[in-house]
């Protein structure tokens, strides 16, 4: 990149004053900068080039909390994470006049240069998210992130800069720990603000770690780093809350924000700041430039070159169901039917019913086996899922857990709850543990709560006054020793292990292959032909004849079992041999409630 | 920027204040100012809607009002101070703030260095009154999430729940200090939350004496106004999908403090403002702006129907339903479009939203308006569905479970206040219902002392109690919405329907329809079933329904406004209700085992029907045709519990329905029956037109009646 007076990723400002001053050189008549309030006057454009055509994505670094301390403020990041809360929108002074040039203030916290006292300036808005690493998301995503080589940075004066919020952040952490009986954010702030010259390097080795803690205390050990993403000109329907985002922005960290609050005149009793709730020492800022949505794919490891040929796609589900059942003691059947759950997504909301949704209860398991064959399930289908969360359902958890996110009215913010999760996240919930218990009012919610997700995927958000049902696409797996009352699931499964063996773990090759088949099946778009249409509501019909207590439900798993079962073949369309499948599949299931 | 001749506008603000006349020909502000001269009020209100109507309109003034109202209320106040009349009475104990004023006028006629411009009295000291624009009544708010950054300055109208409220604090608007040295007062306007006292008199003759007076606050010579902050969120009806609500400060001012709490439902109208902030923050966070809403007016959201007011576009739309011929049909469609089918049950939904009015006789009894329907039937037939959609349309409707969640239970409770120890009267969700709808899932389920008290409520519509000290009757004038689950969980067809109902007939009777719902299967619901379960996974989306339902928003303002007629039954009718009621006793008395009372409550409740359908085709009397749908509807909801019984009877539809047609007609000793009476007899005892013309082709083909070709009039062939 030689000739350009500015370095994308070192130096992103730069690009963003040189095409701000080309816009507003280029447009003559006086009221230039007014029309560029809400829209983008090249320079994103500018940096989608670099980063897609140019192949610059590979040079960004990827923001999170390992690398937050070298990271050099303002330079060009990415950040991939769930849109955990939406705050709404700032405004800011987006245009003034510094004597007889315009300068912009876009993609920034604070003004390049301060601001004259009286100038002509312009409001623009921007919108505020804080997002969090994707809840329960496992391990090897990350491995398959590309790494990013970052020698070339100055590794001086980032060290120098990390040495001083690894100061703050232990201060933050030694007085989270403190206050963590007393509960008051705001006591927090003052103390904060009159220890924080007192050295304390002693603690700074272990308390880093738990410096991130945000208000959310919850169990959400891994999700302790956010980021408040400020979103700039983009259409409200573009980001929806729990979608799994790519951010690639401008990483702001400015050390004296970070104690500006001490003139904070306490008398605005109810004008929450946003740095207040997520100071900038421990949540960064991100002024996303670029964003996109992540699919499952996004995940894969790119090196994997596979096309979805029939005899591919075959082959693999060979391999996979030859793996799944090994896994269940030889139980070929669950095998057959573990892998149709593993493949369902929910395609859509329809009125109240969410189409495509195959939870599974495998019944028939004590404390021993569940805890046997479970961990070898828990752990294959963390190798396969992005995102995967286990819930040990007993009566204690159930009173305890906080799983609804619920809208906290006096700091404005939204406290995640367990069940606040992203798109296509595996959700496991052993009920062995569970035993005859009392339940409180926060158990018989939770129970139900539980139970919604699992017939209606929708959970209902708390809002205090009211309550917003958000719809999910999370795909559940129960264990329990008999049939779950508490969760019904859609198909139900009695399990049946010839023999416990340990089964050899899958190689990495294998299990690379096996995640690139379950993205793509998943993403899989159905076309059935009229005649397979016909096709089928005449096997319905035949097939109610037949059986007269066969209802909408019992109706719609089959048709949803054949119309994976081709999927998993790499078809589109459901033909007559699937659906003779799935019936012959529902009729063993059927066989072993008997 | 134009330049803007302020004083132009205030000569327009004070013509407009002087001459505006409202609709009676008063002129309305001067009376106003008069009533805040004699300190009766304090608050002057503006309404755009009268500066819109105002025959002198200007129309830019009132754009320029609009888009900058903070200014243009100092000018509107400032014509105020010029306009205000002498008071017209007396008003007894001057405060301490006329003692002030009266000693400051005297002052300022002492001294002659007026030139001084801290010792100008600002004129929002003297004043006595707040002025408000409120925004104009027409026009939908906006939801918060509409109000962007080109609304600054702006008066907008928004709705919202109100979600926590501060403390009401006192607010200096203006500062008065002393001066130790030279005595005078010194006065500082306060435009901000934040001022900077002054602690230097800066007064000529302390200037000139070189003598830096010490300054001293007068806090009771200052002026301070009420002020309190609240917080307001975006209704949940206005959050899109998959976002999460917006909330927004707003400034509540003067006389205009408390009159929200959390909870509210309102609607504002106000100036959207940033606050810069100030100090040390402004020069490193200068860059962002907290916002917030300078609250002009505040209106509660009305719940009832007979307050739900119409825009233009509902009240257009509204009319253009009413015309059309098939509004019962396509209400009762409308409801719930995602349930497939109980077309007879919706439209007994329907009537149980619109109803009947209330009646109150001249000896003081009253007479209840409301219909009660209880639904019954096997678990997983979407009553629950039906109810919240109910609940939905409705404007105040209460949805809950026979065992309420609350220890208040359904009806109501006296309580210890866990904190001041005292008994209160706490109200159940059917208090809370009252004149609205409340939807009792689980009837069933109920708590055996609700169970007691539901009869009360059903009939006369109160709730009495009589606990711990407290003697009181509470009003529940609400429909019950009931659904009910079989008594052994699934409906029993061996067993009798009585048996079935797990609730005593004492509360059945009261219900105005039963309807049982069972999930029976026939050829053509599986092949519909079998097309519906195809069709929402091959195309996901649910099969078009073959109309467009109405939207809630639009059903709720019809419903409304079919509430406001109130008709009448005519004379006329009276006797053909009358031996309709009676043939059903006598029916009643013919058969062996009668499954029902009809009691007077039945004649009741088909005189409620008849009226809720005339409600519906805003009548002002209730048709003929009205009554027969209301016995039909009766009819159908006793099939839907008898069915089977009609079947064991041994007769089939066809030939039932020519008995009803030969008995009809020998009761009225014709031969000939006209085709639309024909229609109505049986369709009261719940047939169709299909099967009627089954029938008339059928016993024609015998030679028992001749049917007109073209008029299908039935003419009997005597033997």
């Amino acid at each position: 990149m030689v000739g350009l007076p500015y370095d994308c990723v070192a130096n992103p400002h730069g690009a963003v004053r040189l095409t701000f001053e080309k816009a507003v050189a280029a447009s003559q008549d006086a009221d230039s900068v007014a029309a560029l309030c809400g829209k983008d006057w090249g320079a994103v454009d500018l940096f989608r080039k670099f980063l897609f055509e140019e192949d610059g994505l590979s040079k960004v670094p990827i923001l999170n909390k390992s690398s937050l301390p070298w990271i050099k403020p303002n330079t060009l990041v990415r950040f991939r994470g769930m849109v955990q809360d939406m705050l709404g929108n700032e405004l800011y002074i987006g245009a003034f006049k510094d004597g007889s040039t315009w300068r912009t203030n876009k993609f920034t916290d604070v003004a390049c240069r301060p601001i004259p006292s009286s100038c002509q300036s312009f409001l623009w808005e921007r919108r505020l998210f804080v997002c969090v690493p994707v809840p329960g998301h496992n391990s090897w995503i990350l491995d398959a992130a590309p790494q990013v080589v970052h020698n070339n940075y100055d590794t001086g004066d980032a060290s120098q800069h990390g040495d001083k919020r690894m100061r703050d952040a232990s201060h933050d952490a030694m007085e989270l720990n403190v206050l963590d009986e007393m509960d008051s954010s705001c006591s927090k702030k003052q103390r904060e603000d009159e220890h924080i010259f007192q050295p304390c390097q002693s603690l700074v080795g272990e308390a880093v770690l738990q410096g991130g803690m945000l208000e959310n205390r919850n169990n959400l050990e891994e999700s302790s780093f956010s980021c408040l993403v400020k979103a700039y000109d983009l259409p409200e329907s573009h980001l929806k809350l729990n979608d799994v985002f790519e951010f690639i922005g401008i990483y702001t960290f400015d050390p004296e924000l970070v104690h500006a609050n001490d003139t904070d005149d306490s008398s605005f009793d109810l004008m929450e700041d946003v740095s207040n709730q997520l100071p900038p020492n421990k949540v960064p800022r991100l002024h996303c430039l670029v964003s996109r949505k992540l699919a499952v794919q996004d995940f894969l490891s790119g090196s994997l070159a596979l096309q979805p040929l029939p005899n591919v796609m075959s082959d693999i589900r060979e391999s996979l169901l030859v793996h799944l059942s090994a896994l269940l003691g030889n139980d070929t059947v669950a095998a057959q039917f573990l892998l149709l759950h593993l493949l369902s997504r929910v395609r859509r909301t329809v009125d109240v019913i969410a189409v495509g949704k195959l939870s599974l209860n495998l019944t028939g398991f004590n404390r021993e086996s569940a805890s046997v064959f479970g961990n070898q399930l828990n752990s294959i289908i963390m190798e396969l899922f992005p995102f995967s969360k286990v819930i040990p359902l007993s009566v204690e958890y159930l009173n305890n857990a906080v799983l609804q996110p619920r809208k906290d009215n006096q700091s404005g913010r939204l406290v995640t709850g367990m069940l606040q999760l992203a798109e296509g996240t595996h959700l496991t919930i052993d009920e062995t543990h569970l035993q005859a218990g009392v339940l409180n009012s926060v158990g018989v919610e939770n129970a139900r709560l539980l139970k919604n997700l699992m017939e209606w995927q929708t959970v209902q958000y708390d809002f205090e006054y009211y309550k917003i049902e958000m719809a999910t696409d999370i795909q559940m797996l129960v264990f329990s020793e008999g049939k779950s009352n508490i969760l019904p699931a859609d198909m139900i499964l009695p399990f049946r292990p010839e023999f416990f063996v340990s089964v050899k773990k899958a190689s990495t090759k294998e299990l690379q292959a096996w995640r690139w088949y379950l993205a793509t099946v998943r993403s899989l778009h159905y076309s059935n032909g009229p005649q397979v249409q016909q096709m089928l509501e005449d096997e319905i019909v035949a097939a109610m004849r037949e059986d007269r207590s066969l209802g909408y439900k019992d109706l719609e798993r089959v048709l949803i079992m054949a119309q994976l079962l081709s999927a998993s073949l790499g078809e589109r369309s459901v033909s007559l041999e699937q659906w003779q499948k799935a019936k012959e599949l529902e009729k063993l299931r059927k066989e072993r409630l008997r | 920027m134009k330049n803007l001749d302020f004083a132009a506008d205030k000569a327009l603000a004070k013509d407009f204040l002087n001459n505006f006349a409202d609709a009676n020909g008063e002129p309305k502000y001067l009376t106003l100012l008069q009533d805040v001269a004699n300190r009766r009020t304090r608050s002057v209100q503006i309404e755009l809607d009268d500066l819109f109507n105002y025959k002198d309109l200007d129309e830019e003034f009132l754009q320029r009002v609009t888009e900058n109202t903070r200014r243009y209320i100092s000018i509107f106040a400032e014509a105020v101070d010029e306009l205000m009349p002498e008071p017209t009475e007396l008003f007894s104990a001057e405060d301490d703030h006329d003692i002030l004023m009266t000693q400051r006028a005297e002052d300022m006629t002492d001294n002659a260095d007026n030139s001084d411009p801290f010792r100008r009295m600002p004129p929002d000291i003297k004043r006595f009154f707040e002025v408000y624009i409120k925004a104009f009544s027409k026009g939908t708010p906006l939801t918060i999430r509409q109000v962007k950054a080109s609304n600054i300055g702006q008066l907008v109208k928004i709705s919202g729940i109100v979600t926590r409220c501060s403390d009401v604090k006192p607010l200096m608007q203006v500062a008065v200090y002393t001066c130790e040295e030279c005595g005078f007062e010194i006065y500082q306007e306060v435009t901000a939350r934040v001022f900077m006292p002054l602690y230097e008199c800066p007064s000529v003759r302390c200037k000139t004496n070189n003598t830096k007076g010490n300054l001293i606050l007068q806090l009771r010579a200052s002026k301070f106004l009420k002020f309190q902050e609240a917080k307001i969120q975006e209704l949940s009806e206005h959050v899109p999908k998959g976002h999460i609500p917006r909330s927004l400060t707003v400034h509540l001012r003067g006389e205009l403090t408390r009159k929200v709490a959390p909870g509210d439902v309102v609607e504002l109208s106000g100036i959207f403002l940033p606050i810069p902030y100030t100090g040390f923050r402004a020069m490193r966070a200068g860059l962002i702006a907290d916002t917030y809403l300078e609250i002009m007016s505040v209106t509660h959201f009305k719940k009832k129907y007979e307050d739900y007011e119409l825009s233009e576009d509902e009240q257009k739309q509204i009319e253009g339903l009413a015309e059309d011929g098939d509004i019962y049909n396509k209400l009762a469609r409308s409801l719930a479009p995602e349930i497939f089918g109980h077309e007879d049950v919706k439209k007994a939904l329907l009537l149980l939203l619109v109803g009947a009015p209330h009646r109150k006789l001249s000896d003081g009894m009253k007479i209840r308006g409301d219909l009660h329907i209880c639904l019954m039937g096997d678990p997983g037939v979407a009553k629950s569905q039906l109810l919240k959609h109910i609940i939905n349309v409705a404007p105040r409707g209460v949805y809950t479970t026979g065992r309420g969640s609350s220890g208040v239970g359904l009806t109501a409770a006296v309580q210890r206040d866990p904190v001041t120890n005292e008994m209160i009267l706490e109200g159940g969700a059917l208090v809370l219902a009252d004149m609205g709808i409340c939807a009792i899932d689980e009837f069933d389920k109920m708590e055996e002392s609700d169970r007691t008290a539901i009869h009360e409520v059903m009939e006369q519509q109160t709730v009495s109690i009589a606990k711990a000290g407290i003697t009181t009757s509470l009003n529940a004038r609400t429909a019950v919405l009931a659904a009910a689950n079989p008594a052994w969980g699934r409906y029993d067809l061996r067993r009798s329907p009585a048996e079935n109902i797990n609730l005593p007939p004492a509360l059945l009777s009261r219900f105005d329809l039963l309807w049982l719902i069972l999930d029976k299967a026939d050829m053509d619901t599986d092949l519909e079933m079998a097309r519906h379960v195809v069709h929402v996974h091959q195309n996901l989306e649910s099969p078009s329904l073959g109309f467009t339902p109405l939207e809630p928003s639009v059903l709720r303002a019809y419903i409304s406004t079919a509430r406001r007629t109130s008709p009448s039954v005519p004379r006329e009718l009276e006797e053909y209700i009358a031996t309709a009621y009676s043939s059903i006793r006598q029916e009643e008395a013919k058969s062996s085992a009668p499954h029902s009372y009809t009691t007077v409550r039945t004649l009741l409740s088909i005189l409620r029907i008849s009226i809720a359908l005339a409600r519906l085709r805003f009548s002002a009397a209730v048709a003929q045709s009205d009554v027969d749908e209301a016995l039909r509807l009766m009819q159908m909801s006793k099939f839907s519990l008898y069915s089977e019984d009609r079947q064991r009877s041994g007769l089939d539809a066809i030939s039932d329905i020519y008995s009803i047609l030969r008995d009809e007609a020998a009761r009225s000793n014709r031969l000939d029956v006209s085709y639309a009476h024909a229609l109505n007899w049986i369709s009261r005892k719940g047939y169709s037109e299909a099967q009627l013309k089954e029938c008339l082709e059928e016993y024609a083909s015998l030679n028992v009646w001749q049917i007109h070709p073209n008029t299908f009039d039935i003419r009997f062939i005597d033997a």
